[in-house]
This record gives C-alpha cells, structure tokens and sequence, in this order.
C-alpha cells in the first residue's frame, strides 16, 4: 500500500549491513506495478479533469507516493552497487560464487566493468608502469611474512613461476607481496609478527649465501 | 581504515529514507476523492476532512506544506514542551532510542513545518547532542561497555559511537601486537562466518 | 587514519644506531643514509634501525629522552600544568612502542621506560578528553590545543570530527528553517 513496499526494499540493505542480500526481483516489480498504476491514474485525472480543485489534491497525493517509490528503488539499487564496488577491493577481482547468486545479471556486468575500469587505471599508473592499489592497504613492515594455512588450498603459484604446496597447519614464509590477498581471504593466517625474527635471519642467510653463490658463479664465468 | 565521513543525509541515504518514514498524527482538511482507501476505519470511496490519520513524515509534508494544505499535522509529544523540560533536566539519563531511534534526524525534518513547537526544535536537538556527547566518548573510549549497549542511542550517536569504538580497538591492537599485519577485513569475515553456519545448518 | 598509518610516519624519525659492519653511503629518495662504519655510531631512520636489528646487524642506542628520571620529571610537569606540555618527540608513543619492541636489551630499563611513557600517556588522554568536552559545552567556534602528538589526535578520530560535523549540520539547519520562506517549498518537495 502507497509506498510502504519501497520502504520494506531499503530496511532489507538496512539489516544486513555486512553483506549483500539476493536481488529483490519480486518486490522491485510489484513496487514498478503500483508506480505505473499510480501513473495512469494521474493522467486520466489529468485529462478528465483538468480544472476541479479536489482532483488536483489526488493529484499531488498520488505524485508524491511515485516520488517515494522512485526514491526506495533508487536508493536500493545505488547502495547495492556501492557494496558490489567495495567488494572488488575486499575480494579481488573474483567474487565467491555464494556472493554472485545474490547479484543481478546487471549488477555482474556492472562489476565486471569496474573490475576492468580499476585495472586499466592501475596499469596506466606511474607512465604505463602500473602498480597494484589493492595490496598494502596497511603499510607493510618487511618483504616476507610468516604464515600458518588454516586450510588445505592446494598450489600456490608465485608471479615468477615458482610454487609451493599450501596443506592445512603447515607454515610458510612467503613473499608479502604474492600471499597479501590470501591471508585477507582468510586462507592463510598471520603468526605473530615476533616469530619474524627468528626466521627471518634464518632466510636472510639462505639468500646471502644464495646471492654470494651466484655472484661467485657469475664472477667466473666472466 | 579506509577515509570515512560523517552521515549526511542525502537522496540515497537509507537511514534518510528510514528516518522519514517516521509517522505523525495529521488530520484531513479538504476532501480528496478516490482515496478514502488511505482511512482503513472508513469504507467511503474519497477521504473525508476530518479524518484522523497517521502518516509517514513524507507524505505528511507534501499534504501539508502549501498554501492550501491538504491536511494538518501535530508533532509528536517527544518533540514538545513537557519532555523537552525532561531533557533540559538530564539529558543523559534518557534512552533515546526509546522515544524514537531516529531522533535527531526525524526532529529535523519534523522542524519544516510551519507549527508553532517547531521553532524551537533544531536548537533543542542541538542542545541535546552537546549534553549526550560525553556520555558517547565515554562510552567508545572505555573498553569495558558491552557493544550492545549501542542500541540503547539514537541512530546518530550510535553511529559516532560505533566508528570511535572501531578505532579504540584498532589502537588496543595495536598495543598489544604492533602494526605490520594483514587483516582480514570484516566484510570476508562475515561472509565466511555466514558460510561456516549454513553448511552446519545444511548437514544437519 | 589507523594507528599503523601513525606509525608508518613515526618510523621516518631518526635513531643512533651502532653497526657491526662497514657499508658505503645509501642513497634513498628520502634522503641519504650512512656511511656505515663498524663500531661507529649514526643516525638512520628508524624503520631501517628494526631491520638491521632483527637480523643482528647492529646494536639500538635509545633516543636521548628515553631516560627514566627525565621520563618521570616530564609526567611530574604533565600532571601539574593545566595545558598540554612539549612532548620530546612528536611521535614519542609509537617510538616507545617500536623501539622496545625490537630492541628492548639494548635499551637500559626498558620496562620502566615504557610504564613511565604509558602514565604519561593516561594523564593527556584524560586531559584531552576533559578539553573536548569543555569546548563542546561551550559556545565556541574553534579551540587550539598546543603541543599534542600525533598519535594522540588520531585517538580522537573519527570520533570527535565527527561529532563536529553533526553539531554543524544540527545549527545549520537550525538557522536555515529560521529564515525559510516559501521558495523553500519546492525545493524541500524534490527531495522527498
């Protein structure tokens, strides 16, 4: 009944606060019903009547209940895209399939557009050298962080071709760059940063002999 | 902690959509035909003058703010002098959100009309925020308040209280383990919560 | 802003440190480091002092504030004065933090230090929140705290901003329906 609908779709975004709740196809077409009903109406009264006083109040009562609908959808559709939006910097550019049942053919295509869009900024960034906003959200403490898989994940590839085997409860230290959307993701966590210390010197010195070996090899093939 | 402003009511804003949707007394002045349907106790076909309803604030104001108002209004009793009185008296005693949880932003709009209360209106809120203020600092700085007491504020302070108790705990954190670390963000955690329960939900 | 972010800018200060080994001079976009000299000390930023730390390539010398008689004179003064005192570094909170955390051997009474810098720490923060509440009460326009340290005015944020900005709005529609005249009408019926 005049535009109590309306007001039902947006205390549906209001509840969940954390997530995005299925698309709402059902409701948005019975409130697109009574606005075209609502519509019609005004215009045979517009048409028969043009000049009787009392039907000039129908009138305005009617047009404001269309605006207030126009202003429930509206706002149901705006939020929802603004949550879809901040997804893409939460997830990444691929969006858990329990979350993509809930969006509308549309608002798939609208994120994948975005998607796109964010991409193509980033890679123009810096005279087409690019560089990636959705990581180092915090400013990061050192090149390689510590972590515990709280979950088995498989293989994990590195940008450089290198791989590693992510089997639950066993701990890594990887590069923060590569393992930073994981660990957000909740498929790795962070040990505590103290653990660090210990295991970072032991790291350091692989890579200086590393290193050393390679220069020496370097030297003398010279 | 990504840049976050203030509320402020806008064409989309739900809570601005939520807070008009607040309802008034108003009575009928002049006949509307082919709309007694908005009376539920009637059953004629045009709405009489006279009748007593109860409508959102939207609508009451586009029936009334004219020069030739359709219907009268009469603002709600928390918004005049007697429990004004109360509030000048203590405003921190009272639980808000009780009267209504969307005080600050319904008076407001409730302050449009042309009602002789409504002068006085804006400044009262304004009075009101400034004497609850400390009690929401208070509230957000002390670790020790259970978070749901923010049910008991209105839908403005509970949200200045929700971002101060935020990053209160994004400080205690910090305290304790230092910066340096990934997170993950509550979005992903809520998501996966609800994930974890459905699929227990589901082997049940 | 997160205290992380704070503490990103508190890492640019700069701390003696005293290597263990020799190293030419770094050239960063910041600015230049070193030379290091074994057993010589300098002053490097302190980001880089954790990590030359953690893997055993120096030794962390305390700033010259860190010292316990002056940390107490500083909180004897603090709680006497009604105003907000000069702290010795405008980041003084989250050096304490880092450089305790990573270098707490190196540091003479490391615990002490860091009790003396938390009781400082209280006595602001409780003055902090007694001026906010005064200015609010007030009918003033602007307040000027002297002296506050980073950390300190992000412990504020979003809260107090916040607040303010709430407060402005509530006075400028005060003002706004004070003077309202029918033009207001149509304007007020669009954004229904």
């Amino acid at each position: 009944m005049f535009g109590r609908r309306g007001v039902e779709l947006v205390k549906e975004l209001d509840q969940s606060l954390d997530s995005i709740p299925p698309f709402n196809e059902e409701l948005i077409t019975e409130i697109l019903e009574e606005m075209q009903r609502l519509y019609n109406e005004n215009r045979i009264d517009v048409n028969t009547r043009p000049d009787d006083h009392e039907t000039y109040l129908s009138i305005k009562v009617r047009h404001a209940v269309l605006k207030r609908d126009k202003r429930c959808i509206l706002a149901y559709l705006y939020n929802r895209l603004r949550r879809i939006r901040q997804m893409r910097w939460e997830f990444g550019s691929i969006l858990p399939p329990e979350i993509t049942v809930s969006l509308s053919k549309p608002e798939v295509q609208w994120f994948d557009s975005y998607s796109k869009c964010l991409a193509t900024y980033m890679k123009s960034i810096g005279d087409n050298h690019g560089l990636n906003l959705t990581s180092d959200l915090a400013p990061p403490k050192s090149l390689f962080i510590e972590v515990k898989c709280i979950a088995d994940y498989g293989k994990f590839e590195f940008g450089d071709g290198e791989s590693v085997q992510l089997k639950k409860n066993t701990y890594h230290l990887l590069p923060r760059s590569e393992c930073e959307q994981l660990v957000r993701q909740d498929g790795c966590v962070l040990l505590s940063p103290r653990s660090l210390t210990v295991n970072c010197k032991r790291h350091c010195e692989r890579k200086d002999q590393e290193t050393k070996r390679e220069s020496l090899s370097a030297c003398r093939s010279l | 902690m990504s840049l976050c402003s203030s509320y402020k009511p806008n064409y989309f804003s739900i809570d601005d959509i939520l807070a008009t949707e607040e309802r008034l007394s108003c009575k009928v002045l002049q006949k509307v035909p082919r709309l007694g349907f908005m009376d539920h106790s009637s059953e004629s076909k045009d709405l009489k003058p006279g009748t007593k309803l109860e409508l959102s604030f939207w609508l009451a104001y586009s029936m009334n703010k004219s020069k030739d108002p359709i219907a009268s209004i009469d603002i709600p009793k928390y918004y005049k002098e007697s429990y004004r009185e109360i509030l000048n008296a203590d405003a921190c005693a009272i639980e808000l959100s009780k009267w209504n949880t969307y005080f600050y932003e319904f008076g407001l709009h409730v302050a449009k009309f042309d009602h002789p209360d409504c002068e006085k209106l804006p400044e009262l809120l304004l009075k009101t925020f400034k004497s609850r203020f400390r009690l929401v600092m208070d509230w957000a700085q002390n670790q020790d308040t259970n978070p749901m007491i923010a049910s008991q504020l209105p839908m403005l302070e509970r949200t200045i209280f929700l971002s101060g108790r935020k990053s209160k705990e994004q400080l205690v954190y910090w305290f304790k383990i230092g910066g340096g670390g990934i997170k993950t963000t509550e979005l992903i955690a809520n998501h996966k919560k609800r994930k974890r329960s459905t699929f227990i939900e589901n082997e049940r | 802003m997160d205290p992380n972010e704070v503490e990103f800018l508190g890492e640019k200060q700069l701390v003696s440190i005293v290597p263990n080994f020799n190293f030419d001079m770094i050239h960063l976009i910041s600015g230049s480091i070193g030379p290091f000299r074994a057993g010589l000390p300098v002053k490097i930023p302190i980001w880089l002092a954790i990590n030359l730390k953690q893997q055993h390539k120096c030794r962390i010398i305390g700033q010259e504030w860190m010292d316990v008689e002056d940390l107490k004179n500083i909180k004897e003064e603090e709680k006497k004065s009604k105003v907000f005192t000069k702290m010795p570094s405008n980041h003084y909170m989250d050096e304490v933090h880092m450089l305790l955390g990573a270098a707490s051997d190196d540091i003479p009474n490391a615990d002490e230090i860091r009790t003396a810098v938390k009781d400082i720490w209280d006595i602001r923060m409780s003055k902090l929140r007694t001026s906010i509440n005064a200015f609010l009460k007030s009918e003033g326009t602007h307040a000027k705290l002297d002296h506050l340290t980073a950390m300190e005015i992000n412990n504020v944020r979003p809260l107090l901003p916040h607040a303010l900005d709430q407060m402005v709005r509530l006075q400028q529609i005060g003002q706004a329906s004070a003077t309202a005249d029918s033009r207001e009408e149509s304007q007020n019926m669009s954004s229904i």
